[in-house]
Formats: C-alpha cells, sequence, structure tokens
C-alpha cells in the first residue's frame, strides 16, 4: 500500500487545535482499509475524519460538526476553493497542499 | 398489492436529493474569462488576481461615496475629506483586512504612475493627510484574558504612515480621558461624598450590575463605539472605519434586533454623529466635527476577509475568546447564521439586504445617555405596558421607573433591566441622577455623566417633549377601577 504525502496548513486560529502547529506534514494511506468502501481512494472527507483521530489535540467540536467539516472553516486545495473541487468528494493525490483556515476570527 | 403499496423511499433506501453545486456554469474566472478560478464567492467563481480587484472595488464602492461632507459621487480625484480617519481595529481578520485595504488604497499607491492622470491631477494627492489606527483593550475586565496593546501595536507599525492610539475599555469612565476628548466643552461634575472613583473599580461595578452575560458583552460594545467615536472627534478625524464584515454585519443586526435595536437600524449599518455639546447649525453646509461611523467591508463576507488574509500573507493578531460569550444572544446569533449560510449561501447578503431596507416608525426623540443613539418616543410607555412583572417585582416599591429611563433607548433600558436567573440577585435600575443617593446610584460613562450634570437637552432634537420627562406610576386598585368604572359591565 502507497501512502500519500501531504501538506496541510492550518490558519485562523485552527493551528491552536493541532499542537499550536501551523503546517503539518503527514502520510495517509492511499485507499480507504474500512467500511463500506474499502478499497476506494481516499478523499477529502477521509482527510477530515483521518486529521480528526491523529492529529486533533483538543476541542474536536471546533474542526468536525455532524461528522462534516464546521460551517466556517475555509478550504484550499493547492490554492483553489474546495468547493470548485467537489468538497468532500476530493480524491486526494501526492503531494497536495490543503489549507483549513477558520473564518470565525473576527471583525 | 404490495408492488403498489409499498414504500417506494423504504425499499430504495434513503432518499436523498442530490446536492446542489455551490457555483455556477465553469470552473474559468466570471471576470477575466480566461483564468481558472481559486473562489467561489456567491455562486460566481473569480481567479486570484479578480478577487483582488474585486474587493478593492467593494471597498472603495462603499467608502468613497461618503467621504465628501456634501456627497459629490464616487469620482477619486474629487474626493476631499474635512478631516482624518480613524480606523478601529480590533486584531480580527475583517479590521486587519480594512487597515490593509486603507494602507493600500490611500497610502501606497499615492502617486503612483499606475493612476490615470497627470503629476498635478489630484487623483494622485493623498486623500486622507492623516490616518489613525485605534485599539480597545477589554483585558482589564476578564482577568482570564492578555493585555494585547504591545501585538496591536506591532501589527499597525507594518504599515507606515499610520499612527497608532492605544485605548482601554475602563477610559469610558475615566475623567482625564473626558476632559482630552472634550476640552471644556463639557464638565464633569465632582463627587464630593465619594471622590474620584478609579476607571476599572467604577467599569467593574457598572458591569456587574447587568443582569446578563449578554448585557455586558452589549455594554462593552456600546462603551468600545463611542470611545472610538470620541476619540475621532477629538484628533479631528471627520471618518470613523470598522472592519465588520457582511457576514458580521448580518450577525450584529439580528444580534441587535432582538435585544431591542429595532428602532437604531439605519445607525446599525452607517451613522453620522457628533458629540452632543456641540451646536449643530441647521441647515449648515461646513463640517462642524461630525464624525461618519463606516464599515467599508460590509459588502465583503467573511469568507473573502479570509481569502484575503491568506493571499496577501497579512498578520492577523486575532480575537481573544471572552470567557462569557459562550451564553450570549450574539454567539447564539452567530451559530445559526453560519450554520444557515453553509447550505444557503446568499443568507448573510438576504438579511444585510432586508434590513437596510427597514425604516423605524416615528421620529427619533431624544439620544440616549449610555449610547447616545436616537431613542424611540414614548417607548418607554409602550414597555411599561407590555413588559412582564413578576408578583415579587409588583410588589416592590423600588420597581417604580425614575427619571433616567426616559433618557434611555430601548435597547438600553432593557440591557439593564431585563430578566434572567440572575436578575432577582441584581439590583433594579435606580435613578443615576447625580443629587440621588449614593448607594442606590449606577456608575454612568463620562459621557452619560457630563450630560446628566449639564441637563439633559438635545441640540438635534426638535421633538416637543425633549424637555418633559414621563414618569409611570402603579395605580392603587381603587383608582383603577374609577377610571374604568363606566366601561365595565353590570355583574347581575
Amino acid at each position: 500500500m502507497v501512502d500519500l504525502k501531504l501538506k496541510i496548513e492550518f490558519g485562523g486560529g485552527l493551528e491552536l487545535l493541532f499542537s499550536n502547529r501551523r503546517t503539518h506534514f503527514v502520510d495517509i494511506p492511499s485507499t480507504k482499509q474500512q467500511g463500506d468502501r474499502e478499497g476506494e481512494p481516499v478523499d477529502m472527507d477521509f482527510l477530515i475524519h483521518w486529521l480528526r483521530s491523529n492529529s486533533l489535540k483538543e476541542r474536536p467540536e471546533l474542526f468536525v460538526e455532524n461528522e462534516t467539516l464546521r460551517p466556517g472553516i475555509l478550504v484550499l486545495v493547492n490554492d483553489i476553493d474546495w468547493e470548485l473541487e467537489g468538497e468532500g468528494d476530493y480524491r486526494l493525490k501526492d503531494g497536495d497542499e490543503i489549507v483549513f483556515i477558520s473564518t470565525l476570527h473576527g471583525g | 398489492m404490495s408492488d403498489l403499496c409499498g414504500n417506494p423511499a423504504a425499499e430504495a433506501g434513503e432518499a436523498l436529493i442530490p446536492r446542489k453545486r455551490k457555483f455556477d456554469r465553469s470552473k474559468i474566472c466570471v471576470k477575466c474569462k480566461t483564468n481558472p478560478g481559486n473562489l467561489v464567492i456567491r455562486h460566481s467563481v473569480y481567479c486570484r488576481d479578480c478577487f483582488t480587484s474585486l474587493i478593492t472595488a467593494k471597498f472603495r464602492q462603499a467608502l468613497e461615496p461618503h467621504i465628501n461632507h456634501a456627497s459629490t459621487g464616487p469620482r477619486r480625484g474629487a474626493l476631499n475629506p474635512s478631516g482624518g480617519l480613524l480606523v478601529a481595529f480590533s486584531g480580527g481578520s475583517g479590521s486587519s483586512v480594512l487597515l490593509d485595504l486603507v494602507h493600500r488604497t490611500y497610502c501606497t499607491n499615492v502617486g503612483s504612475d499606475e493612476l490615470k492622470g497627470g503629476r498635478e491631477h489630484p487623483r494622485k494627492d493623498r486623500v486622507w493627510k492623516r490616518i489613525h489606527v485605534c485599539y480597545v483593550e477589554t483585558s482589564d475586565v476578564f482577568p482570564e484574558t492578555s493585555d494585547r496593546t504591545a501585538r496591536m501595536r506591532e501589527a499597525v507599525a507594518r504599515y507606515e504612515g499610520c499612527e497608532f492610539i492605544p485605548l482601554r475599555v475602563q477610559d469610558a469612565f475615566d475623567r482625564s480621558w473626558w476632559e482630552r476628548v472634550s476640552g471644556d466643552l463639557s464638565v464633569l461634575p465632582v463627587d464630593l461624598c465619594r471622590g474620584e472613583p478609579v476607571p476599572i473599580d467604577a467599569l467593574k461595578a457598572h458591569l456587574r450590575a447587568l443582569p446578563t452575560a449578554t448585557a455586558v458583552l452589549y455594554t462593552l460594545s456600546t462603551l468600545t463605539r463611542l470611545l472610538l467615536l470620541y476619540t475621532a472627534y477629538s484628533i479631528g478625524a471627520s471618518h470613523l472605519v470598522l472592519g465588520t464584515s457582511l457576514t458580521s454585519l448580518s450577525i450584529s443586526l439580528i444580534s441587535s434586533i432582538s435585544q431591542g435595536g429595532g428602532f437604531v437600524v439605519p445607525q446599525a449599518i452607517q451613522e453620522e454623529w457628533i458629540p452632543p455639546f456641540i451646536k449643530r447649525i441647521p441647515g449648515a453646509t461646513s463640517w462642524s466635527g461630525e464624525v461618519r461611523l463606516i464599515r467599508p467591508l460590509r459588502d465583503v463576507g467573511m469568507k473573502e476577509c479570509t481569502a484575503w488574509v491568506w493571499w496577501h500573507q497579512l498578520w492577523v493578531v486575532g480575537k481573544q475568546r471572552i470567557p462569557i460569550s459562550e451564553k450570549t444572544i450574539g454567539k447564539i446569533t452567530n451559530d445559526f447564521i453560519i450554520g444557515l449560510e453553509r447550505d444557503y449561501l446568499s443568507t448573510v447578503s438576504t438579511v444585510v439586504k432586508t434590513v437596510g431596507k427597514l425604516a423605524p416608525k416615528g421620529k427619533p426623540g431624544l439620544r440616549c445617555v449610555l449610547c447616545e443613539l436616537p431613542t424611540q418616543q414614548s417607548a418607554q410607555g409602550w414597555k411599561a405596558r407590555t413588559s412582564i412583572h413578576a408578583f415579587e417585582d409588583a410588589a416592590s416599591p423600588e420597581d417604580v421607573p425614575t427619571p433616567l429611563l426616559a433618557f434611555l433607548c430601548y435597547p438600553c433600558h432593557t440591557t439593564l433591566t431585563s430578566k434572567s436567573s440572575r436578575s432577582s440577585k441584581s439590583r433594579n435600575l435606580k435613578s443615576s441622577s447625580p443629587t440621588s443617593e449614593p448607594s442606590s446610584t449606577l456608575n454612568l460613562p463620562t459621557w452619560g455623566a457630563a450630560r446628566l450634570a449639564c441637563g439633559i437637552g438635545d441640540e438635534e432634537s426638535t421633538s416637543s417633549s425633549a424637555n418633559e420627562i414621563w414618569v409611570t406610576k402603579k395605580l392603587d386598585t381603587d383608582l383603577m377601577k374609577s377610571l374604568v368604572g363606566e366601561f365595565m359591565l353590570d355583574e347581575r
């Protein structure tokens, strides 16, 4: 099984939930290992759950809500709004750069 | 039979409506129509370059028509503000984007050859001769939070030509601050019995007297707004700009209306303010010290602000989490609007556009002594008729409204007296008249105390009731019966 190497960045205060580090380099499996969709290529939904299980240190409710990303977090996939890439259905590729920024850090 | 009566949804599993795409047409930028898009803004796709010019244009469209004292249109060459500019800075993404846009538009590009016109063209002059940036620190109120003034100063120092003004929220109760901003025009009374209170103690006493966490945050917001306005006046600024984004504005509008601020909805979007001690000449066309409070990012959502911060690599200090904010109307409204915005992308824009069409009924009365926004005439009488009273409160002689209530707007009155689980322990609003007993007075911010000391008259008000004081009294049963007796049905 080949791992995907991803660069993950957090901003807008989200880094506080992830060991107070803005940049993380992670290796994740290239295919889903369990569940109904075992063997399928991993996508953004998988990454969000993987981050919650493996990197998130505190207050998961500020990152995930109802099994999906909490409203008010801007996600860029290789500098492109994830809404253009299919949001949670975007299939991750090796070398992708994913940015999560909380938009709720004040006016 | 089973084929005819079966439940197709149950048999085919859960029937889901396919999720709608969040952008129209293609992934190509709708503006330049050549570059691949980077960001979706309310169904439209923009590339990074077009995004930058779009936000700059929205910022200028919201600000520039209001720069001249008498509006002459949006042409930049004709921009001629009466005074300086004060930027309100909280360290959040909205105010960071605002400061960046102000600096890019009115400092960095000044004299640039990219601008049209000759070397002497007025377009190449500095629109604002002086730009100040003001930060109001609230950490003294909440011991769990840290003082961030130094970090704010550092953030502002990155923008050349901007002067930093640090304030503390307790300055609202500080006589020396009041003397600085008002000059000799408005004198505070000296309380010989109690001496000069320490500002932070006076502020804490004021906040302790408030019945709910919502009231505390409302009051801090009001104090901050007036500190900024008086500071703008004192430095000769004709404009005060706030980094309220479209998202923040929609949340604050809904939250404000739910707290009784419906009458001042127009001022919640844009406001023209002048200290009460300045006489405004009716019909005068020249500037006499008014401060125009503008929100130039009111058409820019929080998503766009965040993208601007990321792509322009701004340093955002971030907002400090206030411990009591979790249980407030503002937080509940925030969660509701943000949740709704996820599935209905035009929520915040619809809220602001709809609220922007509202016009309050009736003429404004006096300005409130606390928030200095217009009060609704006879609002107290209306409130007295519709308020719900508990029996123990009704029986209490302390609940009789006092003269101060006539000079409070509806939301400030509600803030001071609203019921909650804590309110039975807290004090009811008593007179804050300078002649009242010290133990029963409510600490007022300096501007309120000065207005009460100098007489409550409001120069702007043309209302015939400007000098009237309305007092409501609980009638005894016999008097009430005699008043309504002729309308009573005979028991037989």
